[in-house]
């Protein structure tokens, strides 16, 4: 449990404005940690102080316990629109990114093409890289921002700008690197967050406004109900005036939200079997990740 | 200083993929083979396309071999100077721009090393293309005008190339400053703008680096002051390290401005 990372009040302000304001975490060897929040939020600036690319108006990151070390030496940076030069093919663009962390010629070459055909560009390495697709930039964004094996992997929405298939296969290279690198990734779809991480870092207008453990900040925002679905539109209305809970209806749905004197499952039912309605399932709803995320960014 | 080979080689590779390594001698070699000819034909051609009088007849002046090869140099100095400026005032601040530079600088290089890996490149096309293009201009002034003394040329040659390195330090270091049109325009002022003033105002000063291409030429006649002439080299040189300094310096500190 070391702290390959740490911030302390990290601050950037521009012009006034305080893009990134007082944020503190640390990141712990071996995890991996999703930074969320909405755009603009300030996820990008935090990822790129992180990386060495900012200087934090206020504020310090040390590495390793180190304070002001070169962490660009540890690092691997992957930015949301990674560009390259079209001119360079993906194999001599990693294998420079590679000797420039200070491998020597020899084990850059290896190692370039054995990253390439990891995140599956095995048959593009001659390619000049202004041929490539978006698919095709965030693979070889992935290949350089690995290729020197760096202790901590920062990356900027690695799969936003992806289709589904595309997004699959990246998330899975992410998660087969976990187990040999400290992950931290933006991203403002909480269902990569849930599927990889198990540390979230929530950020909105700049603050931290929530971190911990994905599970713990779940139960947190968590707000559990019933659903009940009926045949129309008019039997939810009805049931909504009638019955003895505090009912939201939406179409042909109706919610109970569970609070303390909450109903039990089998005297909603129970009422439902006799109230002559026409209903086509009943269930126990927990909140979905998306409005967690609402929930958060919408807190004052 | 690992980092330095490797930039270098990044640097050339661009320059040859992008053909500046050939186009850039050509437009100097153009220069240094048509201001001969155009001089030593320059009769024939008026006779042929003069539309002159019948029976008109007048006199040019005969060229000296000096003079064929100062005129090649003034094409330099504006065509020549334009084409350095424009075609490289991008090479750092485009980087930033497009965000190509982001990842080299999350990486550890030294902002030294990436200024002098462009410094090296564009220097090394900006002098080959100006001695192609004078060597050319050399010869045929020898084949159709007269005789220059390869010392008097080395002597040009040489000092000219002071005053190239001084506009590529020029053209980088501001690079490294602004976004690539207002280094453009810059460049171009600090080029050629300070070039008119200096010609214009210069009587009431001998040492400058923008003195050094009429210096140079001087090579060709006789030679030039030497103290001023080597005042000026001094100060060209010690312009050309703090414009170095300032260049990497700039790199550094604008680094942030990448697009990421």
């Amino acid at each position: 449990m070391t702290a390959i990372l740490e911030a302390v009040n990290l601050t950037k302000i521009y012009a006034s404005e305080r893009a990134v304001n007082e944020v503190s975490f640390s990141l712990i060897e071996g995890t991996s940690t999703a930074l969320i929040g909405p755009n603009g939020s300030g996820k990008t600036t935090t990822l790129s102080m992180l990386a060495g690319l900012l200087q934090p108006t206020e504020g310090m990151i040390s590495f390793n316990g180190e304070k002001h070390a070169d962490v660009r030496m540890h690092i691997g940076f992957l930015p949301q629109y990674p560009q390259f030069f079209s001119w360079l093919t993906a194999l001599e663009f990693t294998e420079m990114a590679a000797r420039l962390s200070g491998m020597d010629s020899r084990s850059a070459k290896v190692e370039a093409q054995k990253t390439l055909e990891f995140v599956g560009l095995g048959e593009a390495l001659r390619k000049k890289t202004g041929t490539f697709s978006g698919g095709m930039k965030q693979r070889l964004g992935l290949a350089q921002a690995i290729v020197h094996k760096p202790k901590l992997l920062l990356l900027d929405e690695p799969v936003s700008a992806l289709d589904p298939v595309g997004r699959r296969e990246i998330m899975n290279l992410l998660k087969s690197l976990q187990q040999n690198m400290t992950i931290l990734y933006s991203t403002h779809i909480l269902n990569d967050a849930e599927e990889m991480t198990n540390q979230l870092l929530f950020l909105r207008k700049g603050q931290l406004v929530e971190q911990g453990s994905l599970g713990d900040v779940k139960a947190k925002y968590d707000s559990p109900r019933y659903r009940v679905e009926f045949s129309s539109a008019q039997d939810a209305l009805t049931f909504a005036a009638r019955a003895p809970w505090k009912v939201r209806y939406e179409g042909a749905f109706a919610f109970i939200d569970l609070n303390n004197e909450l109903p039990e499952m089998k005297d909603v039912l129970g009422y439902l079997a006799t109230s002559g309605l026409s209903v086509r399932k009943a269930e126990r709803q927990t909140a979905s990740l998306e409005e967690i995320f609402m929930k958060v960014a919408g807190q004052q | 200083m690992k980092d330095l080979f490797v930039l270098f080689q990044k640097e050339w590779r661009e320059n040859t993929r992008n053909f500046k390594i050939l186009w850039i001698p050509l437009v100097f070699i153009f220069f240094g083979v048509s201001e001969p000819l155009t001089s030593y034909y320059l009769p024939q051609i008026l006779e042929a396309v003069g539309n002159l009088p019948e029976g008109a007849v007048f006199s040019l002046p005969d060229f000296t071999p000096a003079q064929v090869i100062m005129a090649t140099m003034g094409q330099y100095q504006f065509i020549g100077m334009l084409v350095l400026v424009l075609g490289f005032a991008g090479t750092i601040s485009n980087e930033r721009k497009n965000g190509t530079g982001t990842l080299l600088y999350v990486r550890p290089i030294s902002y030294f090393s990436y200024f002098l890996s462009k410094w090296k490149v564009i220097g090394i096309i900006a002098l080959v293309s100006a001695w192609l293009g004078l060597i050319t201009t050399w010869y045929y002034t020898e084949l159709l005008f007269g005789n220059v003394a390869a010392a008097d040329f080395f002597a040009f040659a040489g000092t000219y190339s002071v005053w190239i390195l001084f506009v590529v330090t020029i053209v980088v270091a501001i690079s490294a400053w602004l976004p690539t049109g207002g280094a453009a325009a810059v460049s171009l002022l600090l080029v050629l703008g300070l070039q008119i003033i200096d010609s214009l105002l210069g009587a009431y000063w001998t040492i400058s680096p923008w003195k050094l291409a009429i210096y140079a030429t001087q090579w060709l006649t006789g030679s030039p002051d030497t103290t001023d002439f080597w005042w000026s080299i001094a100060v060209t040189l010690l312009a050309i390290v703090a414009l170095m300094i300032f260049g990497v310096w700039m790199s550094k500190r604008n680094a942030s401005k990448t697009k990421v």
